[in-house]
């Protein structure tokens, strides 16, 4: 068990004691990562610190459930993303048409550099991605949140490994028919 | 379509897995915490009483068997009296369970405003309990 796992369970125990103030070690080492996927799911700032609030809040009310088989943040991750695919299936995020997402103009000046080009067409990805329908778009959220680890993706999404691989494996079809120039740019050299 | 390849793949792994991380606002964790501290002072929620209702629920359940009992039974005499010649060009006889008389008029009426008053009378002591 690492440094993590151990002081949450120590915190999860202190909470489940009564002493309320030790959730917030809990809150202080997963805050970043819940915003940041909540982030992923919305594309806004401030609705994803909203949902990780609530995240925060139904894990504080539903600690006693976390059974220790399974490490606290993969419990924490799951609830969150449970919470935040119900949220946005309630109130949807502002994404625009996959048909609508152009790809940027290939006549480039020539004073542009490789950063720029790389960077429109990074940006011009990721809002195909956003764009794309909600079971595709969850499974390559999950996936490239934890580091393009399936089977942590997978319990997150509560699905099988098979149903997120094929769910990647078509997400990712999609991308590279609908961004057919872009993908064919030859890969840049990471800065 | 062009199907997807190992390079087109690599391309996507690349440019997805750099996504910029964002930081939460300094306040996040303090705001966090002042909705846990909320939601640990609140009351619990105060639990349906089943205890209490359950006798009112059987009592609801025996009325509502006797009325289906009683139209049951009123819709199989009136079926007997009403013969299907006249059934087109004069109103049906009505049951004999509905022309009994001014006597039992008053009965069913004194028991309707007795198990009226009954309920009454258990609402108030159950709420006053509470």
């Amino acid at each position: 068990m690492n440094a993590s796992a151990s002081d949450d369970q120590t915190d999860v125990e202190r909470v489940l004691a009564g002493n309320i103030s030790a959730f917030e070690g809990i809150v202080r080492r997963w805050q970043t990562p819940l915003v940041n996927l909540a982030y992923r799911f919305c594309h806004d700032r401030g609705r994803s610190e909203d949902m990780a609030q609530e995240a925060f809040l139904r894990a504080y009310r539903g600690l006693a459930q976390w059974r220790k088989d399974a490490v606290f943040s993969t419990w924490l991750f799951a609830l969150a993303t449970n919470l935040y695919r119900s949220e946005l299936r309630r109130i949807p995020a502002r994404t625009v048409s996959l048909e609508d997402i152009a790809e940027p103009p290939d006549t480039r000046p020539a004073d542009r550099g490789q950063e720029d080009t790389a960077y429109d067409r990074d940006s011009a990805v990721r809002r195909a991605v956003f764009a794309l329908p909600a079971k595709y778009r969850e499974a390559l959220t999950l996936f490239y949140f934890h580091d393009m680890d399936v089977a942590t993706a997978s319990r997150s999404l509560g699905l099988p490994e098979g149903t997120v691989k094929a769910r990647l494996f078509r997400g990712r079809e999609i991308l590279r028919s609908k961004l057919p120039q872009l993908l064919a740019v030859p890969h840049l050299k990471e800065a | 379509m062009r199907r997807l390849t190992e390079h087109d793949e690599a391309e996507i792994n690349s440019i997805l897995s750099r996504e910029d991380e964002i930081l939460p606002s300094s306040g996040f964790a303090v705001s966090v915490m002042d909705a846990v501290r909320r939601e640990a002072a609140a009351p619990p929620p105060i639990p349906f009483p089943w205890k209490r209702v359950l006798p009112g629920l059987v009592v609801a359940g025996l009325a509502l068997a006797l009325i289906l009992v009683g139209g049951v039974a009123a819709i199989a005499q009136l079926g007997k009296v009403t013969t299907p010649q006249l059934s087109m060009s004069m109103p049906p006889v009505p049951p004999t369970i509905f022309h009994g008389g001014i006597g039992s008029a008053a009965i069913w009426t004194v028991l309707a405003l007795l198990v009226a008053f009954v309920s009454v009378k258990l609402s108030m002591r159950v709420a006053s309990r509470m």
